[in-house]
């Protein structure tokens, strides 16, 4: 455990040696957040009510979307395309530790040091624009909802590095075609731009059942105190079953992986 | 410029634009990828406002028909500029490696070299269909409303020229471009819908700061003949002022060029 501590600790060291990329890339996250929350605002200010939401419970919404997004989807972990494309995989396979809880380590090195970021651009988010920001007091529904978030992370993590494993197949572009492929999906099913309950009852239901669901919409969902206890219960029960899937598959998808892997560019 | 120049700017496009081609070829399970993430994209948008359609019937006076045609016409031009200036997320790399010094040796404009180099063909399927969506939801036009579109079209394309030259000339200056890049098409989202629904402050803002909404709001009123002449007469002069500000911020960029690592 102690060697994946030190990782965190180097990865963390590492990405502040590019301070400025790092406030960049908190820039765009901001405008993206801001992008989504003015377009609300707008849609709000002639209309009271959109689907099951008032004004104050979708940009609440946002608001939470914007933290999980930065929880789940904050990652180094998508280099696992191209160290597998350009050979740089190399270099893990001779060292003794774990591929994946290396990158685990360094995923959640990245992900603390967006969430002290987060909390500095909220505070002044809100006190710019009077965001409505709505904090729990309930701390039994507080752990529920911490416990959807990072079993959420885990869940993106192994879903990426699924992904990320198409390079063992074909590697051409570094990998980044059906990553690019998954992003184009992830924007519009994760909820990230607006609830998913907002859609007709058809597409919500198919919603209920995909996995990118569970990224951000039913982590928000949980926050907010919009789902009852059963429907909390059955949304961990899915969540675990696509964890277990996720997890098996990359596994089968990192030994048959191996076996053909061609460590071109060494 | 005479037009022996021109043919040969003409030829240097033609040449790159095939070998992008050709690049695209080779790797066509990518390509199938990567035109089926630009569909789905624009496509899922789609679905999303379809999804409004029952719940929002105005907005900022514009009905959902009128929506879906700006963000249409925000896809025509959003698609045209990542067409043609695609070369730009190519140039980070030739900065910070020094290769850029081949580049301004070249007897070209290192302007033209940048921008153009990878003409995204990609794209391409993607604006037609665009362009075919569009002229089918497109309400009765005018030929005074069609010339003003196409005039304010160009405006248009003049000012996407010029933020990807200002990224360029970033780059130059600070060899970050990767970031500067993509924090204009995060704002350039803003215009999917025409920028009068948003605050006094944002819309000044998308206008005149990062002007996206001169981009593309600014054509779809002219196709739909809300656009006044003074907004019109407003627009291109800004136009001009800003290009001719973002030219002399390229030229003094150059002279800060360190050619690291060369």
């Amino acid at each position: 455990m102690r060697k994946y501590w030190q990782i965190f600790k180097i990865n963390w060291d590492s990405v502040l040696v590019y301070r400025f990329n790092v406030l960049l890339w908190r820039v765009r996250m901001m405008l993206s957040f801001l992008t989504i929350y003015f377009f609300w605002g707008a849609v709000f200010s002639e209309y009271s009510q959109i689907a099951d939401y008032s004004s104050a419970s979708l940009l609440a919404y946002l608001v939470v979307a914007f933290f999980l997004q930065t929880l789940v989807f904050a990652n180094d972990s998508f280099r696992i395309t191209a160290e597998i494309a350009t050979g740089d995989l190399n270099n893990y396979l001779l060292k003794p530790m774990g591929y994946l809880s290396q990158w685990l380590a360094r995923d959640w090195s990245l992900k603390v040091l967006n969430l002290m970021c987060f909390m500095v651009e909220i505070t002044a988010l809100t006190l710019i624009f009077k965001l409505p920001v709505f904090f729990l007091t309930d701390w039994c529904r507080w752990l529920v909802f911490l416990a959807a978030s990072v079993l959420a992370a885990l869940l993106y993590f192994f879903f990426s590095f699924l992904v990320s494993s198409f390079s063992f197949w074909y590697p051409e572009h570094n990998g980044w075609p059906l990553r690019f492929l998954m992003l184009m999906f992830l924007d519009f099913l994760s909820g990230t731009a607006f609830p998913l309950d907002i859609f007709p009852q058809s597409l919500a239901a198919l919603f209920k059942i995909l996995p990118t669901t569970y990224f951000i919409f039913f982590p928000a969902q949980i926050y907010l105190g919009r789902l009852n206890p059963g429907e909390i219960v059955q949304g961990f029960l899915i969540m675990a079953v696509w964890l277990t899937v996720f997890i098996f598959l990359a596994k089968k998808a990192w030994q048959k992986g191996l076996q053909i892997y061609g460590a071109y560019g060494r | 410029m005479d037009v022996k120049r021109l043919k040969i700017y003409w030829y240097y496009w033609v040449r790159m634009s095939a070998m992008t081609f050709q690049s695209l070829i080779a790797t066509r399970l990518a390509s199938v990828l990567f035109l089926s993430g630009k569909i789905i994209r624009i496509s899922l948008f789609f679905i999303f406002l379809l999804a409004l359609k029952d719940k929002i019937q105005l907005l900022a006076g514009y009905n959902l028909d009128q929506l879906i045609v700006f963000f249409l016409i925000y896809n025509v031009f959003d698609l045209l500029g990542q067409i043609f200036f695609r070369g730009i997320y190519w140039y980070r790399n030739e900065i910070i490696t020094g290769n850029f010094d081949f580049t301004l040796l070249k007897p070209l404009n290192p302007l033209f070299q940048i921008l153009v180099s990878h003409t995204d063909w990609l794209d391409i399927p993607a604006l037609i269909l665009t362009v075919i969506f569009l002229i089918i939801k497109l309400p009765a036009v005018s030929g005074v409303e069609l010339l003003a579109f196409i005039i304010m079209g160009i405006i248009a394309m003049i000012l996407i020229t010029a933020v990807h030259i200002f990224v360029a000339a970033i780059g130059v200056l600070t060899t970050e471009v990767d970031h500067a890049i993509w924090i204009y098409r995060d704002l350039s989202q803003m215009a999917r819908f025409p920028v009068d629904i948003y605050i006094e402050s944002v819309r000044f803002f998308l206008n005149f700061i990062v002007p996206v909404g001169l981009i593309f709001t600014v054509p779809a009123k002219a196709l739909f003949g809300v656009l006044s002449w003074q907004w019109a007469m407003g627009t291109i002069a800004f136009t001009l002022g800003f290009y001719l500000i973002i030219i002399k911020f390229w030229h003094y960029a150059l002279k800060k060029y360190s050619s690291a690592s060369s």
